[in-house]
């Protein structure tokens, strides 16, 4: 699915929802009516032909995940267009872009197409392909970035293996910035990131190879000075350090220069590294609770702009291993929003606001990938998403959507649920089935 | 006009260079005197080349001049004598005119320091390259019939500017003949301040004749700059796309220039070369008259000065 509404017969009224859009302004119990696809007012007592009660519920402008493995093509086993774009739907996500570090790597126009047309085909939900930012991200050559673009392309990237070259960076960021299109850079330097886990206290008690901290921060102050000095479009993903928050600060509004980090990097520590066990296997890795406080601050300060999950599904054969031999990468759609209000919002002084929360998950994502303003507002697309805040729920392997199971919250309680999900009015995510059925 | 000494035409005045065209012209009329007899023009290529040492030899003999050439094998600066000592040299043997050809900037203007003789820049490193701009000036004025025709025209450089002497000469030589510029290329191979001149930057030879440009200069994209060392262009398909001078392109009224070596079907399709409206081979036919004239007033220049 990509731009545009989708048509759905007759007006339908969402009613009685709690409406949360920091972008708008609204908080509180309005009714919504969609018509073609599109938020056409919001107010009380709206007729319509069809009527859908959300009452008890929370209604936000849909979810947007800027940074997603859908393991399609070379890894179906893992993911696919449809199971990834159903599990971003269960996690209320109704926009998501694609890295392109699959196999064969997303750097050649016919790739790009080719993948264009499977998401008309085959995704829940809006989704845009990154292109690599170079062949076969191998950090040498520049891929054809402007044929790219032609093919569809939304963006490019080096996720996963970043670019260890800072000439070649620049290069590939003034081209970029020539082709119009953003960079999304994975900040990381290989000769600093030789460890499976955080370097500190859990990797030295567990006797596991440890990568410092300054493998990401020494990457991220390149891509920053680059990007302030080339004016080309960046956007630093999976922030996981003090120092690299502290880094875009610095440098924010120098450049064209935007920043996530993720739901993990929020809610999880490298403690975990003493289970040993590879579930927990993280790039960039789990860090200590004093860099998840402080990269919790920047996102509560704008610092960091938005959240992007880094959803990344393994088979089991990759994970259940010695965490030194698993593979790096954890589930993300579907636990985002839960685990983000439960440990940040709902949590006894918690330091999120609910508000902000969805800010970060919807707002800013949304106008960064939108371009404009993103939000729900009479003319925007109806892409929405509805949650239940008092229902608590464990995360179990067997019920989640995705074709993987390698969630790090498996066995966790969690608050707050998305019970459904909205692309272009037409509901792709269902939580309450027969509820919503009965009274739609 | 008083110029010993053809370094650069960053500062090129209008008159300076119908001076040096009416000259050629005439010429190319076959007026051609020998106004180098018993002078000696040394050649100093310290940097392969074939057209422009060619062009420049034949030049001088034109103009009747003795020519020494020292770019061949063997030659003190295939043994790696410095450049300042090499004009020394050909200075203290009476040469009247050195021609240099360099692999670094500035290199004719350090070596005019050594010498009384005239120095004529025949490239230096992504410097200038000032009588190529000079011979570009010339076919294109012959194409349209007069160099005033030129006033008020639009041409695109198209290209790597950034590694290009061509470029830093033509722009300069273009817009003091009263042409209009704009460059086409993207920021990999563009200089971080290209601003400075002043030009529209546009990102593809389209939007170049949608601009209006009645002539493309395209330059040379060396095979390096696709390269893991310092990639600039992704590849000969998507540079051939956008930068590249194509069938398409050949409207009436829009003519084709370039440099030299031409890289087929990369800065221009085959067909492109030698079709009616490119004037590629014009520009080199251009050059023994317009470099004949060149060495005329610069040698006459040098021996006022030393008068």
């Amino acid at each position: 699915m990509t731009d545009g509404p989708t048509r759905v017969s007759g007006d339908l009224i969402i009613r009685d929802a709690h409406v949360l859009d920091p972008a708008s302004g609204l908080d509180g119990i309005a009714d919504v009516r969609l018509s073609d696809g599109r938020v056409a007012e919001v107010g009380e007592n709206l007729r319509g032909t069809r009527r859908l009660d959300a009452d008890g519920l929370h209604l936000f402008p849909g979810f947007v995940d800027v940074h997603a493995h859908w393991r399609t093509p070379g890894r179906e086993d893992e993911e696919t267009i449809e199971t990834g774009s159903a599990a971003a739907a269960a996690g209320g996500f109704t926009s998501v872009v694609m890295m392109p570090n699959t196999d064969p790597i997303v750097d050649r126009p016919v790739v790009v197409s080719g993948l264009v047309r499977r998401v008309e085909r085959e995704s829940r939900v809006r989704a845009y392909v990154s292109a690599a930012l170079h062949e076969g991200l191998e950090g040498e050559r520049l891929t054809e970035m402007r044929l790219l673009k032609e093919a569809g392309a939304f963006c490019v990237s080096d996720d996963g293996l970043g670019t260890q070259s800072a000439g070649v960076l620049r290069n590939a960021m003034l081209y970029a910035k020539s082709a119009g299109l953003p960079v999304i850079l994975h900040c990381e330097d290989h000769t600093l990131a030789t460890g499976v886990v955080h370097d500190g206290v859990a990797a030295a008690l567990a006797g596991m190879p440890g990568s410092p901290g300054s493998a990401e921060d020494v990457a991220t102050a390149t891509a920053l000075v680059l990007a302030t000095e080339t004016g080309a479009r960046v956007h630093v993903t999976h922030v996981s350090t003090a120092l690299s928050a502290a880094l875009v600060g610095f440098f924010k509004g120098r450049g064209d220069i935007t920043a996530d980090t993720t739901p993990h990097h929020l809610t999880l520590t490298d403690d975990l590294v003493g289970t040993l066990e590879g579930l927990y296997r993280v790039n960039p890795p789990l860090r200590p609770d004093a860099d998840r406080l402080d990269v919790g601050k920047a996102l509560k300060d704008g610092i960091l702009d938005f959240v992007a999950t880094d959803h990344a599904p393994h088979a089991s054969e990759e994970k259940e291993l010695p965490l030194e031999e698993a593979a790096p990468g954890f589930l993300g759609h579907e636990t985002a929003f839960s685990a983000l209000y439960t440990e940040l919002v709902a949590k006894p002084g918690g330091r999120l606001s609910l508000s902000r929360l969805v800010e970060t998950m919807a707002c800013t994502p949304g106008r960064w990938v939108k371009g404009g303003a993103y939000g729900i507002s009479p003319g925007a697309p109806a892409d929405l998403t509805l949650v239940d805040l008092s229902e608590q729920w464990t995360v179990r392997a067997e019920a989640l959507v995705s074709r993987s199971s390698n969630s790090p919250y498996l066995g966790r309680r969690l608050e707050g649920r998305v019970v459904g999900t909205m692309v272009g009015g037409e509901l792709v995510y269902d939580g309450m089935g027969a509820r919503f059925g009965a009274r739609v | 006009m008083q110029i010993k000494n053809f370094l650069t035409l960053e500062e090129a005045s209008r008159d300076e260079l119908r001076e040096v065209l009416d000259l050629a012209r005439t010429y190319e009329a076959g007026h051609m005197v020998p106004t180098l007899a018993g002078k000696t023009v040394c050649l100093a290529f310290f940097e392969a080349s074939t057209r422009t040492a060619v062009s420049f030899e034949l030049a001088a003999r034109r103009a009747g001049a003795d020519v020494i050439s020292l770019s061949e094998k063997g030659s003190a600066i295939q043994k790696g004598e410095s450049l300042i000592d090499t004009v020394v040299t050909l200075d203290a043997l009476g040469a009247d005119a050195i021609v240099i050809r360099h692999p670094a900037a500035g290199a004719a203007r350090l070596a005019a320091r050594y010498t009384n003789a005239a120095i004529v820049n025949a490239g230096d490193g992504c410097g200038q390259h000032p009588t190529q701009a000079l011979l570009d000036l010339h076919a294109l004025s012959n194409s349209l019939g007069d160099f005033d025709e030129l006033v008020g025209r639009k041409v695109a450089v198209v290209g790597d500017v950034l590694h290009s002497r061509v470029a830093r000469s033509v722009i300069p030589a273009f817009r003091a003949a009263g042409m209009e510029v704009s460059l086409v290329a993207p920021d990999t191979l563009l200089p971080r301040e290209a601003e400075a001149w002043g030009c529209p930057i546009l990102p593809s030879v389209d939007d170049a004749l949608d601009w209006g440009a009645e002539v493309l200069y395209t330059l040379r994209l060396q095979n390096e700059r696709m390269t893991s060392r310092s990639p600039r262009v992704p590849s000969v398909a998507e540079y051939a796309r956008y930068y590249g001078v194509a069938k398409r392109h050949l409207k009436p009224g829009v003519l084709v220039m370039h440099p030299g070596p031409v890289n087929r079907g990369v800065e221009i399709s085959g067909d492109v070369v030698l079709a009616n409206s490119s004037l590629v081979p014009d520009q080199v036919a251009s050059g023994i008259a317009v470099r004949s004239a060149v060495l005329a007033l610069a040698v006459s220049a040098a021996q006022k000065v030393a008068a």
